[in-house]
């Protein structure tokens, strides 16, 4: 029964956003462009590293770039689903509406994350299956059919951990009122997320496979993809995203019960 | 209905003296000091009653109305709404309540109302049916239907509040908060809210809380007062016997045919206002029935009223007998 | 909105906008951590020289180079088209406006109060650079310098005045702040924050070169370590205020005719 109420709801937060996105009709066309200038801007470097180079911490051109492919689908989520949710969380603590979301007879979280869902980022999926298309043309081969599914999966774990490191960040705001900064810092460290994570070494890599799984989102999906992930690395991974989902549930609810109101 | 016992609620505020120095040190030591908001608060309501919360800014009002609803944990005490314990904010409870926080909007701000309401519809699980009717009913009480439709940033401050008034009825809550409802709104504005909200008391039995700077608000609408200062109860009952117990001199307000002398007006009572063609007297309760006699034997009126002295002033007495109190018996924060 | 009076505001405008800059000390640790961009394209770029340097550029050299990046970058960013698309949107900028100051004026200051505070978070970066490579990939030229100093400083206007100029034109749309964004992704490209600019491909130099966004920031790292002689150093210099000069008249320009909208409009 609260599933199918749930869902219900879900779909009258989408059909709300989209209401609200029509206004802006603007800002459609522009997001569109400026997915086109970031692909670019994440592309670029790799372009002139491999100039030079034929494979840099072992892993070759088109092999970078699924990395970046899975790091721009994944933007697409964080910019289309996550980011603007919080922010809106953000604003209400700022305005003291807050109290109202929590007035509801509906999970605060939930509505929280569903309030200003971008649909039309869906446009990053195009660019990143574009991306994808490249980077297999350049390496000669395709994805097989277990490497796609597995990836899809890992899709679905990167979502929720985004989601989870959102509310954990978020959920800071309950405590350090003005947290714009740590959304614009959650988000510059997912930036790390477009290289392979053997880039990184020694302790920074650590941080990047268990702490902010960044590898999880980006590296794992495109090893998948080319059938390099091994199965007990996948396994891992998903029990590693129901766990981080947990807390971050843990997390929020303890927020929750701190929380002050901004103004009397 | 509703009942708290020994509520309290304590806060730590950070504070800062002003200056280059001072904002540098802070930036790693802290000092800290704990406020009380709600010290020791207990009362009793039935359901249907109208009661207004009354007290100075910063009384606790606001934050005990915010925990009758939920949205924040006392730091000790009971509190029971309809059987039901706020802090644990179980869907059953809040589908009963609405808090209507003056100046503050539910309303999504670049939507029309209308969208809201649906959303509520939605989230409140109301049948269809009964939402048609209901906001029907609301729409034409409030006068909004040309408004429903517009963007919510589109409209002036009173027509936002009478569409969050609606917005907050949609799914008929058995009890309605209203923090400073009619803050900020124009003469006529306030008296539609008034009416309406009474209204919907009197149809629905729906319990009202309502806390107001406006006397008027608390004069029309709530029979039954409570009166908060510094995060206690200072008075609960009615709006009348505060008025008698505070301040129980009556006034008598005359008009003037003619020139008056001072020392006339004086034998009658104490003169609050003198000037050309009326006079405003404190008279006893005791001897009003005497100086209204001696007045109208003595003096050329064309029309006197005999009045409760002006709530504000009730009120001002009120606050300054507490600070009195209190100076007397704690150091200043 | 005299001189005089600007220049008397001044002083309490520093103070403030530095207790306004202190009072949030989490956020403003925050913040400085978000600048993670330079520490993410060493790790890249430290990757690919694992094996062999990239032209001149080796390990330490390229530790001196983002490390260097990231410290130009906090002492010249500037948020200033984030606060006016958030003004235009509250109504705030009435205020702003009411008061004898000019706005941008008064954002400058905001901005260079914060720079103490910012200096300090990247203190620590820059003296971890200078214990891991010491002053090796450093110019040793005391001309250079100074000539570094005065790039700071159009680095700043330069990063200042766009901010500005794209934050006005929200005065005409309703939001400038995707505009930024594509700004930004150009910026990230061209400047020298992503990729040094010694190893721009010759076709992305002779576009680079023309844009403002290398002497944002790549020109000040540039000098840092010591990528020109004297002479090439002055040169980009000169261009440099040329393109502060430039701005600055764009800023004018774009201020004037917004102020206009803004009226119009009854903010």
């Amino acid at each position: 029964m609260t599933v199918l109420r749930y869902l219900r709801l879900l779909g009258v937060q989408l059909r709300a956003s989209t209401v609200l996105g029509m206004q802006y009709r603007v800002d459609f066309v522009l997001d569109g462009i400026i997915e086109v200038f970031w692909a670019i801007t994440s592309i670029v470097p790799l372009f002139v590293v491999y100039s030079a180079r034929a494979s840099v911490a072992g892993w070759s051109f088109g092999e970078s770039l699924l990395v970046v492919g899975w790091f721009t689908l994944l933007g697409g989520v964080l910019e289309g689903a996550i980011s603007p949710s919080l922010f809106n969380v953000v604003e209400h603590i700022r305005k003291g509406t807050l109290d109202f979301v929590l007035l509801k007879p509906a999970d605060a979280q939930f509505l929280v994350c569903t309030a200003r869902l971008q649909p039309w980022r869906a446009v990053n999926v195009a660019t990143a299956v574009a991306i994808f298309v490249y980077a297999f043309r350049s390496l000669g081969h395709g994805p097989s059919w277990l490497g796609i599914a597995m990836s899809l999966a890992l899709l679905a774990a990167s979502t929720a951990v985004l989601f989870s490191l959102g509310i954990l960040t978020v959920s800071a705001a309950f405590y350090v009122v003005r947290i714009d900064n740590l959304m614009h810092l959650f988000i510059s460290i997912f930036d790390a997320a477009r290289w392979p994570s053997s880039v990184f070494r020694g302790a920074l890599r650590f941080v990047f496979t268990f702490v902010i799984p960044l590898a999880l989102m980006t590296t794992y999906p495109a090893q998948a993809l080319l059938g390099k992930l091994p199965l007990s690395t996948f396994v891992f991974s998903l029990l590693g995203a129901l766990i981080f989902v947990g807390i971050s549930r843990a997390v929020w609810l303890h927020s929750i019960g701190k929380y002050t109101s901004a103004s009397s | 209905m509703i009942s708290v016992r020994g509520l309290q609620k304590r806060y730590r505020v950070h504070k800062r003296a002003p200056g280059l120095k001072a904002a540098a040190l802070s930036l790693f030591q802290r000092q800290y000091t704990e406020v009380a908001a709600v010290d020791g608060v207990s009362f009793e309501i039935e359901a249907g009653e109208r009661v207004g919360f009354l007290g100075p800014n910063g009384a606790g009002k606001t934050t005990t109305l915010k925990i009758l609803s939920g949205l924040l944990h006392p730091s000790a005490g009971k509190v029971s709404v309809d059987g039901h314990e706020p802090r644990r904010r179980e869907n059953a409870f809040l589908e009963k309540i609405m808090l209507v926080l003056g100046q503050k909007q539910q309303l999504l701000w670049d939507l029309p109302p209308s969208e809201t309401f649906e959303l509520n519809r939605a989230i409140y699980r109301v049948p269809r049916a009964q939402y048609e009717r209901t906001l029907d009913e609301l729409v034409e009480l409030l006068e909004i239907r040309d408004l429903v439709g517009r963007p919510t940033r589109q409209l002036s401050l009173g027509e936002r509040m009478k569409c969050e008034l609606a917005c907050a009825l949609v799914h008929h809550p058995k009890v309605l908060f209203l923090d400073e409802p009619t803050i900020g709104l124009d003469v006529s504005m306030q008296m539609t809210m008034r009416r309406f909200i009474k209204n919907y008391n009197e149809r629905y039995g729906a319990t009202l809380i309502l806390t107001s700077h406006y006397m008027d608000d608390v004069a029309a609408l709530c029979p039954r007062v409570i009166v908060i200062d510094k995060g206690r109860i200072s008075f609960d009952g009615k709006l009348e016997d505060l008025v008698r117990r505070v301040r129980p001199d009556k006034r008598v307000v005359l008009r003037l045919g003619g020139p008056v002398d001072i020392h006339a007006l004086k034998s009658i009572g104490a003169v609050i206002r003198h000037a050309e063609g009326e006079a405003v007297l404190q008279v006893k309760p005791g001897d009003v029935s005497r100086s209204v006699a001696h007045a109208l034997s003595v003096l050329p009126v064309r029309d006197l009223t005999v009045e409760d002295a002006p709530l504000e002033e009730v009120m001002r007495e009120l606050f300054e007998q507490n600070r009195a109190a209190s100076a007397g018996s704690e150091p200043s924060a | 909105m005299s001189v005089r009076s600007t220049v008397h505001a001044l002083p309490t405008l520093l103070r403030v906008g530095f207790a306004g800059a202190v009072a949030y000390r989490a956020e403003m640790f925050v913040w400085a951590l978000a600048t993670t961009m330079p520490l993410i394209m060493l790790a890249l770029w430290l990757a690919v020289a694992r094996e062999a340097p990239m032209g001149r550029l080796g390990k330490p050299e390229l530790i001196a180079y983002f490390l260097a990046t990231f410290v130009v970058r906090q002492l010249t960013a500037s948020w200033v088209c984030w606060n006016i698309n958030s003004e235009v949107r509250d109504g705030t900028l009435a205020m702003r406006l009411l008061r004898p100051v000019h706005p941008l004026v008064a954002y400058a200051a905001e901005n260079i109060a914060a720079i103490p505070v910012r200096g300090l978070v990247s203190l620590p970066i820059a003296i971890a650079a200078l214990l891991l490579v010491g002053t090796g990939p450093l110019t040793r030229d005391p001309a250079l310098w100074i000539v570094w100093a005065i790039s700071m400083l159009g680095a700043w206007l330069v990063t200042l005045f766009t901010n500005f100029a794209i934050g006005c034109l929200s005065l005409f749309l309703e939001s400038s702040i995707k505009l930024m964004d594509v700004w930004f992704s150009l910026f990230l490209v061209f400047s020298g924050y992503l990729i040094p600019i010694e190893l721009f491909p010759p076709g992305m130099r002779a576009v680079g070169d023309w844009l403002p966004f290398r002497y944002q920031m790549g020109l000040p790292v540039e000098l840092m370590t010591g990528a020109h002689d004297r002479a090439a150093a002055f040169a980009l210099l000169g261009r440099q205020w040329l393109v502060v000069a430039v701005l600055g008249g764009v800023v004018a320009f774009v201020w004037r005719r917004g102020l206009g909208r803004f009226a119009a409009y009854g903010g």
